[in-house]
């Protein structure tokens, strides 16, 4: 099953010309073949980011002859029936297996939508790039029948109680250091691959998506008095590789798959349309409680610097015990591939590292080995602006209008951020309760037993 | 004479990698609603450039807008025009009889179906719309969108005036210094 799992990420041999620009983009050189002849994706080396789907234009043109036909096409691709163009690099999706699953109307389901799919969702129903549309989002997924909304940005503000304190201990108590995040599975996979002697530097701290999952079958299942066995989790995820973590034989904290499917935005869109919903007319309603309230720390999860600014606004007030001078920590925001910050907490300096693009960590990785790395904590987000650059996001016709939309996003990322009333993971008064009622204290044991796992060397 | 030559657009096959991109992009410079996203389409792109790719060679062709255009002369019901210095065609005169196609010696022209009948609903239709209609490059009215979004400049917007113009400097450069030798000698 892992196995095939891994063939994620395919390359339509019929429909590529050979062009390269997928593995220009490739950060990990996994894309194979002769110039100018069709290429393909060496699935050991793969991380399943998807840039490669973004940027791929070749297509199926009208005026050629195909010895594969359409229709076995968007069968391959576990596609509904489209009429949009189809284009060489494409993913394996799961769109008719959750159909299914919804069909039967006593499935209780519950839902995550990750923080990057509200600033994209709409552009796929010709709103403008960038658009905002939480509250859209959870009328449409209550329309398709979901009987719990909830949220991954819940669990994203979980995920900063878990690893704010990990790296605080990690410092003060000793621990590897610096110490990486592990939100995004690309770059976790990538240090599996590439980098296992570095492996101890994970935080140990699953992805929002996986503390979810698990959440949903253990305290969510209790909230409504279901079995676990009886919840049907999906997670609706802007990245493409998100089917691969949730498949992961670690992700099982509840005792079942902690997530049972995975759909990209874009599969997100094609249910809604199947469905005949008029996304554009939907009515603004809101996520379920408790597992669906989040702070804006929660939502800027979504692009690079994000976790680290979440980090920060938490981390700052466990040290230093003083609220925060700005929750707005634009230090970490930006565009460049690396991006170095030191906060001073008065007890501390925290010397922290963002990097965007998978690329761009290799010589600070390098450093480490060399026993030179002088930082704690590092953020690492493999696709180029975050996950809303993620491969699962809408794909644009034009490379220019790639740009303008990661743009948008990020603006609206950072003013869902400041409607927010509460900014700060701790704050979340959802994230108190649940500790209260349920987990205990951040790295107890139940924590630990749910929200952590182990990687491992992949060879 | 006083005519300017008609432009064209020109694929230097040494630099195009065989992308797509140009045709991406001329398709959806055509469509008469504004698409972003590769979810909003709900039909194929129709380009006006075509990529060719041989053991040899890759490269998009397109109409070369000739000056004595064989299409425009073959059209029997005259669809196809001349018109500021560009050989177009009314979509709305023609008969999709295919002459044109035979004329062309480029392979610059296909049969669509007809835009009408690609995005309207099926009873707004009009009813004697052709099913299907000659398209090719009509040059996007000058800013050529296939020029503007490939990504390794193999696509040139050829300007004849200007492209004779700078020939011209060109080979006055090189051959002032050889002329001035020759001359001299002479002398
Ligand atoms: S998969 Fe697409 S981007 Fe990659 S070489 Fe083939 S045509 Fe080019
Ligand atoms: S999915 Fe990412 S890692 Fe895999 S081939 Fe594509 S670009 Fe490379
Ligand atoms: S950055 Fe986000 S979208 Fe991209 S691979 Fe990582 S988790 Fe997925
Ligand atoms: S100039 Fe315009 S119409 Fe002609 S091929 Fe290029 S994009 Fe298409």
């Amino acid at each position: 099953m892992a196995k095939k799992l891994q063939e994620n990420i395919k390359i339509d041999a019929e429909l590529c010309t050979g062009c390269g620009r997928c593995s220009e983009v490739c950060p990990v050189d996994a894309i194979e073949g002769e110039e100018g002849k069709p290429q393909s994706v060496n699935v050991a080396k793969c991380v399943m980011c998807g840039q490669c789907v973004q940027i791929c234009s070749a297509y199926d043109s009208p005026f050629e002859q195909y010895a594969t036909s359409r229709s076995q096409r968007l069968k391959e691709r576990n596609m509904p029936i489209v009429k949009e163009p189809l284009f060489a690099a494409y993913y394996h999706g799961d769109f008719f297996k959750v159909k299914k699953r919804l069909a039967d109307k006593k499935q209780f389901s519950m839902v995550q939508c990750a923080p990057a799919v509200r600033v994209s969702l709409a552009e796929e129903f010709g709103m403008p790039l960038g658009s905002l549309v939480p509250g859209k989002m959870v009328a449409a997924l209550k329309r398709l029948g979901f009987t719990r909304v909830y949220d991954t940005n819940f669990a994203a503000d979980l995920t900063i109680m878990e690893e704010g304190s990990e790296l605080v201990k990690r410092i003060t108590e000793g621990g590897s250091l610096p110490m990486f995040t592990s939100c995004c599975p690309a770059w976790v996979k990538f240090v599996e691959n590439e980098y296992p002697e570095l492996i101890d530097h994970l935080s140990s701290c699953k992805s929002p998506q996986q503390m979810a999952g698990s959440m949903f079958k253990t305290y969510g299942a209790s909230v409504d008095g279901v079995d676990a066995r009886e919840v049907y989790s999906v997670a609706i995820m802007p990245c493409t590789c998100k089917k691969f973590e949730a498949n992961r034989p670690e992700m099982k904290s509840s005792g079942y798959q902690d997530v049972d499917a995975v759909l990209t935005t874009r599969e997100l869109a094609y249910l809604i349309k199947e469905a005949a919903i008029d996304f554009n007319a939907l009515p603004e309603e809101s996520f379920d409680k408790p597992l669906g309230m989040y702070s804006g720390a929660g939502t800027i999860f979504g692009v690079t610097g994000g976790v680290m600014e979440a980090a920060i606004r938490t981390a700052y007030e466990l040290i230093t015990k003083e609220p925060i001078e700005n929750v707005n920590v634009t230090s970490v925001r930006g565009e460049q591939g690396v991006r170095k910050v030191t906060l001073d907490t008065g007890a501390l300096k925290l010397k922290t590292v963002v990097v965007s693009g998978l690329k761009n960590v290799i010589p600070i990785l390098e450093d480490i080995q060399r026993g030179k790395a002088d930082f704690h904590f590092m953020e690492v987000m493999t696709c180029p602006a975050g996950c809303i650059s993620g491969g699962g996001q809408p794909k644009m016709l034009l490379p220019v209008d790639g740009r303008k939309a990661y743009e948008n996003r990020k603006s609206s990322t950072y003013q869902h951020d400041e409607e927010q009333r509460y900014r700060k993971s701790h704050e979340n008064p959802e994230i108190q309760d649940i500790y209260q009622k349920f987990l205990g204290e951040p790295l107890g044991h139940k924590s630990h037993k749910l929200l952590h796992t182990h990687y491992k060397p992949s060879r | 004479m006083s005519r300017n030559l008609n432009s064209f657009v020109l694929a230097d096959s040494k630099k195009c990698i065989g992308c797509r991109v140009c045709e991406v992009a001329c398709a959806v410079a055509h469509l008469d609603t504004e698409i972003k996203t590769v979810g909003n389409m709900n039909f194929s792109l129709n380009p006006r450039l075509y990529l060719v790719k041989t053991p040899e060679i890759t490269m998009p062709v397109q109409c070369r807008h000739c000056e004595d255009a064989p299409c425009l002369k073959s059209c029997p019901v005259s669809a196809i025009k001349e018109q500021s210095n560009r050989i177009v065609i009314d979509e709305a005169g023609c008969i999709g009889c295919k002459s044109c196609i035979m004329a062309c010696p480029f392979g610059a022209i296909e049969l669509i179906v007809s835009r009408q009948e690609r995005v309207g609903d099926e009873e707004d239709r009009l009813r004697d719309e052709p099913e299907v209609v000659a398209s090719k490059c009509d040059l996007c009215g000058g800013a050529p969108a296939c020029v503007k979004a490939c990504p390794r400049e193999a696509l040139q917007y050829v300007d004849m005036v200007k492209e004779r113009t700078q020939r011209r400097i060109e080979a006055a450069n090189k051959m002032s210094g050889f002329h001035n030798e020759f001359m001299v000698r002479e002398g």
